[in-house]
């Protein structure tokens, strides 16, 4: 890169943002998936905490968006309460979780 | 979280499971079915030879309507398979909420002590994941099988797994269980894994030692895994249920334990028997955080299950768990005490049974520096000498006592003066007659620092969810006589105080996650910022994000190795370190018994 210089306003920007110290764009050993900033992607399915980088950029952001469709699919059946045995009115009080989501609740198993 | 289309594919294969399920009668079915048949089912000779009796009339007249009981006493399901007190807790929570048992809390007390005692692990087996039970946040890399460990651990802690031992046919009834309760199980490849069932295209090219590829699911080679490394007959636990004595544990004990942040923590605990139940305790605890001098005392009650695993509790404002591992020896226990929503802040503590004989815990400096002069020390220990004249308190070559400020039998006040000349390296500190080995060192200078936990992990919450905080804390490292670091003989120096800050942690362009996380106080303690879609963040993006943890330490300054209120620890230069936050989303299900979400 010290022979070359930024010619159009994009570049300019990817070196100002890789300036410092992009530590997830440095990371070896992992597949090269791409991040998705916000939402559910298509590609890849990352853990519950982190994305598979092990930050959270690729998570399904904001989780309230995710909720009733883990808890519908019982996809996270450890993280998300399941509506076939644990919980199956847990979206009772609550019909979207990003608007009502100060009334869902802890789920004691 | 999944993705959107294949989950949308997902949903439907669910319902359609779910269905199914219903109309073959489902998991709680095939349950009462196995309950019907397996003791003495065809082709179960295994089954057959192994099952513990159940002699408890409690178990027995709760269990046995739908675990059935054969002529040896063996109840279906439930003798086929041993547990720790954690494990059975949760199968026990779950015949209440799933399959109705009907039992008032005393019951099930009383029947998990008996499960857990008659149908425990063995402390040998118990020892490797101790951490379990002790709620500690770490990462633990089950290497003994990659299919078992992909098929469990994307859900759960292997740990859990390794908490059981079971027959075959047992092991097969677990996954039938997770398959009937969880129908997405079988094909979720999560944390890349690939479910229960192979879901990949089978292999046909033999593998690099030439054998044919094992297409099997992950399933079944997860089934032969656990069949043959976790059975229910094992050498261990015939040994243990026989030799196994109700612990006679009443009396002082030391405490010597380290607290994330805070460093080391000395005291006494003061246990009483139960006299109307035998395993039942009663504790007083005092303990002081040597580094400030924070006093904390606690009345609290434990239970001990299978004769050595403690289960104990205290604490009215903020209450604490006490998960101790007592030795056969009766003389030691060790283990973690800990609070907090998610059990994340704790102590790892080490119980020493008290006798007469004069005891040193530690000192209240981890790190003494090399040219000062009257340096505050106390010694913590019991049955210390009352009036210690100077001479008969040594921290060896370099270091001498001033003068003794004050004692007691359970800590002596001083002053010590480290000479200019004095060598670096670890110091054994003696009185009347007893010595610590490396007590504390001596050095002349901070060369490093390094921040402990290198990855900590926040939750957010504190609207609908509790958070989940996290300690930070920075020791202070010194090169060590060949002056190099990262070398074997580099000193650590203990806790220091430094200036703690976030730093942006770049993972996208133009990440912003430090204005929102959360907050780092000059203790190192991190608050994370509230749950809920935020508003002011693009796309509603909860406050969750990863972020430095920057440690610095400024040259000369800093306040100490030593005591907080001992003089300047002295760094030649500016010295910093830093750890990685994550701060991310909460968890929906308690799955523990955690304090701060009820």
């Amino acid at each position: 890169m010290n022979h070359l210089r930024a010619v159009n306003r994009k570049a300019v920007r990817v070196e100002r943002a890789t300036d410092h110290d992009v530590v997830a764009l440095q990371r070896n050993g992992l597949p090269q998936a791409p991040h998705f900033p916000i939402g559910c992607s298509l590609v890849f399915s990352p853990g519950w905490e982190a994305d598979r980088t092990g930050g959270t950029a690729g998570l399904c952001q904001p989780v309230e968006r995710d909720l009733f469709d883990c808890h519908i699919g019982c996809y996270w059946p450890a993280q998300v309460p399941d509506q076939l045995n644990h919980a199956p009115d847990w979206t009772a009080k609550c019909a979207a979780a990003q608007k009502d989501w100060r009334r869902i609740d802890l789920i004691f198993p | 979280m999944p993705t959107r289309g294949l989950r949308l594919a997902l949903d439907v294969a669910v319902r359609l499971l779910a269905m199914f399920a219903v109309l073959s009668c489902g998991a709680r079915a095939a349950a009462q079915t196995s309950a019907a048949t397996a003791p003495g089912s065809v082709g179960n000779a295994e089954v057959r030879d192994e099952g513990i009796p159940i002699r408890s009339e409690l178990v027995r007249a709760k269990c046995g309507s739908c675990h059935r009981s054969d002529q040896q006493q063996r109840l279906s399901r439930i003798s086929y398979r041993r547990a720790t007190p954690e494990n059975w807790e949760r199968t026990i929570k779950r015949m209440a909420t799933l399959n109705k048992v009907d039992l008032d809390p005393a019951d099930a007390r009383a029947i998990l002590k008996y499960l857990a005692d008659h149908q425990g692990l063995a402390p040998d087996e118990e020892r490797p994941i101790a951490f379990e039970a002790e709620r500690r946040m770490l990462e633990y890399t089950y290497m003994a099988d990659k299919d078992t460990a992909d098929t469990c651990s994307s859900c759960h802690s292997m740990a859990r797994v390794l908490a059981e031992r079971r027959t075959k046919e047992e092991w097969e009834l677990l996954v039938a269980m997770h398959r009937g309760y969880y129908p997405l199980v079988d094909n979720q490849p999560m944390n890349g894994g690939q479910g229960f069932r192979r879901t990949r295209p089978a292999q046909t090219e033999p593998g690099p030692d030439g054998r044919p590829p094992d297409n099997r699911h992950p399933m079944d080679k997860a089934l032969e895994h656990l069949t043959k490394t976790l059975p229910l007959t094992t050498s261990e636990w015939a040994t243990w249920s026989a030799a196994m004595q109700s612990p006679k544990l009443a009396g002082r004990w030391a405490i010597v334990g380290s607290a994330a942040g805070k460093g080391a923590v000395y005291g006494t605990v003061v246990i009483a028997a139960d006299p109307g139940a035998p395993d039942n305790f009663t504790t007083d605890t005092r303990y002081t955080v040597a580094r400030t001098g924070e006093t904390v005392t606690r009345t609290g009650k434990a239970i001990v299950y299978t004769g050595y695993q403690w289960r104990g509790r205290g604490g009215d404002a903020q209450p604490w768990r006490e998960v101790l591992f007592v030795e056969r020896d009766w003389r030691n226990m060790w283990g973690r005490w800990y609070t907090g929503s998610y059990d994340e802040t704790g102590i790892d503590v080490k119980l020493v049974r008290l006798g007469s004989e004069p005891m040193i815990f530690g000192a209240s400096v981890t790190a003494l520096k090399s040219s000062s002069t009257a340096m505050p020390v106390k010694i913590f220990g019991a049955n210390l000498p009352a009036t210690p004249r100077v001479e008969d308190v040594g921290f060896g070559q370099g270091v001498s006592v001033a003068r003794i400020v004050s004692a007691r039998p359970d800590e002596i006040a001083l002053e010590v003066n480290v000479a200019p000349d004095a060598l670096i390296g670890p110091r054994d500190v003696s009185v009347g007659g007893t010595a610590m080995p490396s007590a504390l060192v001596v050095y002349d200078r901070i060369d490093g620092l390094k921040v402990n936990p290198a990855a900590g992990m926040a939750r957010v919450g504190g609207n609908v969810f509790p958070k989940q905080l996290q300690q930070f804390e920075a020791v202070g490292i010194n090169n060590g006589l060949d002056g190099k670091s990262g070398t074997a003989d580099d000193l650590n120096l203990g806790i220091v105080s430094v200036k703690w800050s976030l730093e942006e942690y770049p993972a996208t362009f133009g990440d912003d996650d430090v204005q929102f996380v959360g907050t780092l106080d000059q203790n190192g303690l991190f608050t994370p910022s509230g749950d809920g879609p935020n508003p002011k963040r693009t796309g509603n993006r909860n406050n969750v994000g990863d972020v430095w943890v920057v440690a610095e330490l400024a040259p000369g300054g800093g306040g100490a190795a030593a005591a907080a209120s001992g003089p300047p620890a002295g760094a030649a230069t500016t010295v910093r370190a830093r750890a990685h936050l994550l701060v991310t989303v909460p968890v929906y299900m308690a799955w523990f018994e955690t304090e701060g979400g009820r």
